[in-house]
């Protein structure tokens, strides 16, 4: 999703004029690129603050204009920075910037009523923050401006006053901890850094274990793809490289820290690991992904959540983490019973001493056969549908034209026959299912797979009562990765339009749905496109070969030999 | 299987003319007490049927040891006091149904609980 940018000079915080504005900086974790605005967006507008409105706006990182691209031209052209500056009118500076009690204190459960939450409390539920700073200054050339800014800050700006004037006075300790993003300096240079801000004047004592306020001086340099810095100050011989020590840095940041997660496991999310988990299947959502999901979702504190495909449960638990009443359902009744008796989705649930979910077997083709008319129920979908990668979708019925009538006396232990489930009519069949249980501005998460032929404006479906709200992609691999769609109901169901609405799902018909099903074939096919690809196979198969006639030869030793204990047996009884 | 649940479900079966409410034969139930949530259950108490919970209470109540607070036979009109919403919310969220039946009120199709899940599959004959 595009937001526009604010044009620095209309806004800056500065003393010619115009109106004052009270700048934060978002460290983001370096991970899910793509989902990490959606993810802010969401949480903002969940205490009713519209990101890009007069209220809150993006503010340009250091180098960037207006269009966010990064100037001078970097050496590459996609590059992200895990950086966001929003900008919040100044009369709101005082209770945004409260850290009385936020600072590592994470929170999963929340509920959007607290009217003077500040940007720390508010933004505690997002998983892909990593840090929360109010920003002083900012430059892109050297330390010295970035101070200079600052200076200005306190100097001349009536907000920037008003908080030196809390945060710098005789009684609060303080300490400054410089982040140069996997970037080594010594204790010297570190403390040379951090010298040019010594004028700004802090009273206070410095203090290094919890202080009251604790400063940031950030220096981000260009990452890779992987989180490390593009241009390493060090060799592999812990040699400083002169050529790349020379290089400016993307931007310098001065601020106070507002909230974060502290650097050891994600802020505590760990224990929520997939491998901590007694019971999983092969389609499990992994925790921060499925965290990320409650957020755009907007599930909290007394939410009701339904995942359609349930599986085993994954998606569910994190929103029940959040503190969702939560109802799940599924076609297959063995994954919702589980392995045994010891390994269920209602176990995962106790592990964290969750209220147990609802559990349902009925079939998504035929929600309203299930369920009465009733009025919207669901503040929220999440689910991840089955497409055919690694389970198939099923729906009930029988394969041929005329079942075979059941016989009364076998109708009790009967197991019902299902058929394939045609990917396109499992999406607007979810779609319908939403358009008409959620409740107005409820929302609808799904994942969807994205081959590189799949087209976001043209193939993803629509319904006339839900908005798309974001469309996030992931890459996996080259050709393959997946998207997270979120859509919000703006409209009532008419359930006498619903013809109507089933026939407009899809704008360029049910082809779409066809580009993200079975996707195990067309991974196959593109990877045959590749050059020397024969070759590779007939390397793997004389591999593959190789390796079965090994175990075969095994097979027939152990079977010879066991065969030959028993012989002996029989010699001795005999 | 939840009394809250129970409230949605409807019979399927081809010929069916309401399927409305099921009624439950429990076998074996549960009170798994969880934390008193008031924004939900205020929220979900206008899109209950609520005649079929009390109908529902009455079907499991000889197997809920220990037996729920008294909810009221109507749902009162306006602002409901606290206890009653805690009665309310045990009712719909604390007692579940492990094993047993529901059936259908027109033709008597039995769906089985087991493990605390209903099974609302059709047969491919009865779509």
């Amino acid at each position: 999703m595009d937001i526009p940018t604010e044009t620095p000079a209309s806004s800056s915080s500065s003393s010619d004029g115009k109106e004052e504005r009270y700048l934060v900086l978002i460290e983001f974790a370096y991970r899910h690129l793509d989902f990490q605005i959606a993810e802010i967006e969401s949480v903002l507008d969940m205490h009713g603050i519209q990101l890009g409105s007069p209220d809150c706006r993006v503010y340009p990182l250091p180098g960037q204009d207006e269009t966010g691209r990064t100037t001078p031209a970097s050496s590459n052209p996609e590059l992200r920075r895990p950086y966001l500056i929003l900008s919040f009118p100044a009369k709101d500076a005082s209770k945004l910037s409260d850290n009385s009690n936020s600072v590592d204190r994470w929170g999963l459960v929340t509920r959007a009523t607290n009217e003077n939450a500040s940007i720390a409390e508010i933004l505690s539920r997002c998983t892909l923050v990593k840090t929360i700073v109010e920003l002083w200054g900012a430059s892109t050339s050297s330390l010295d401006t970035c101070a200079k800014e600052c200076g200005e800050w306190i100097k001349n700006t009536k907000v920037g006053q008003s908080i030196f004037a809390n945060v710098a006075g005789e009684q609060e300790s303080w300490k400054l901890t410089v982040h140069t993003l996997g970037t080594k300096y010594t204790r010297e240079e570190q403390a040379e850094m951090r010298d040019k801000f010594s004028y700004l004047g802090f009273q206070g004592p410095v203090q290094m274990k919890e202080p009251n306020h604790e400063y940031v001086l950030i220096r981000e340099v260009e990452m890779d793809g992987k989180g490390s810095p593009l241009h390493p100050r060090h060799g592999i011989d812990k040699n400083v490289i002169p050529e790349h020590d020379k290089l400016p840095p993307l931007g310098l940041y001065f601020g106070r820290l507002l909230g974060g997660k502290s650097k050891k496991g994600r802020g505590g999310l760990e224990q929520y690991n997939l491998k901590n988990r007694v019971y999983l299947g092969p389609t499990s959502m992994d925790a921060e992904l499925s965290f990320v999901m409650t957020n755009y979702g907007q599930v909290q504190k007394g939410s009701v959540v339904f995942d359609p495909f349930v599986g085993t449960g994954s998606i569910l638990l994190s929103c029940a983490l959040r503190g969702a009443y939560c109802m799940g359902s599924d076609i297959d009744i063995r994954v919702l019973k589980g392995r045994n008796k010891e390994e269920t989705i209602w176990k995962n649930f106790d592990q964290y001493h969750l209220r147990r979910p609802e559990l349902l077997r009925t079939d998504n083709a035929i929600y309203h056969r299930h369920f009465r008319r009733h009025q919207p129920l669901y503040d929220a979908i999440v689910c991840d549908p089955p497409y055919g990668i690694r389970a198939g979708a099923r729906k009930t019925g029988s394969r041929k034209d005329t079942p075979r009538p059941i016989l009364e006396e076998h109708r009790h232990d009967h197991i019902a026959q299902t058929k394939p489930y045609p990917v396109s009519d499992v999406m607007s069949d979810l779609l319908d299912v939403a358009a008409r249980t959620l409740v107005m501005s409820g929302r609808l998460v799904y994942v969807i797979p994205s081959f590189h032929e799949f087209d976001p404006h043209t193939d993803l479906p629509r319904h006339e009562c839900l908005k798309l709200v974001h469309s996030c992609y992931q890459p996996l691999q080259a050709e393959l990765g997946r998207r997270i769609v979120v859509m919000k109901k703006i409209k009532d169901y008419d359930f006498s339009k619903r013809d109507h609405y089933m026939s407009n799902i899809w704008v360029n018909g049910t082809e779409s749905a066809e580009k993200c099903a079975n996707l195990r074939d067309k991974i196959l096919e593109a990877a045959k496109q590749k050059p020397d690809y024969e070759r590779k196979a007939a390397v793997r198969r004389q591999k593959r070969k190789v390796l079965k006639e090994e175990k075969k030869a095994a097979k027939k030793k152990k079977k010879k030999r066991l065969g030959e204990d028993n012989d002996e047996v029989e010699e001795t009884q005999s | 299987m939840r009394l809250l649940t129970h409230n949605y479900l409807i019979s399927n079966v081809k010929g069916t003319k309401e399927g409305y409410p099921l009624q439950i034969e429990a076998e074996e139930v549960v009170i798994e007490d969880s934390p008193f949530d008031q924004e939900l259950v205020t929220g979900i108490l206008p899109k209950l049927n609520y005649e079929a919970v009390i109908g529902a209470l009455h079907q499991v109540a000889d197997k809920v040891e220990p037996k729920p607070a008294d909810i009221p036979e109507k749902l009162p009109e306006g602002e409901i006091d606290t206890a009653t919403l805690e009665a309310l919310y045990h009712v719909l969220f604390n007692i579940h149904v492990i094993e047993g039946h529901l059936v259908c009120p027109d033709t008597g199709r039995k769906f089985p609980i087991k493990q605390g899940i209903p099974n609302m599959i059709l047969h491919e004959d009865e779509i």
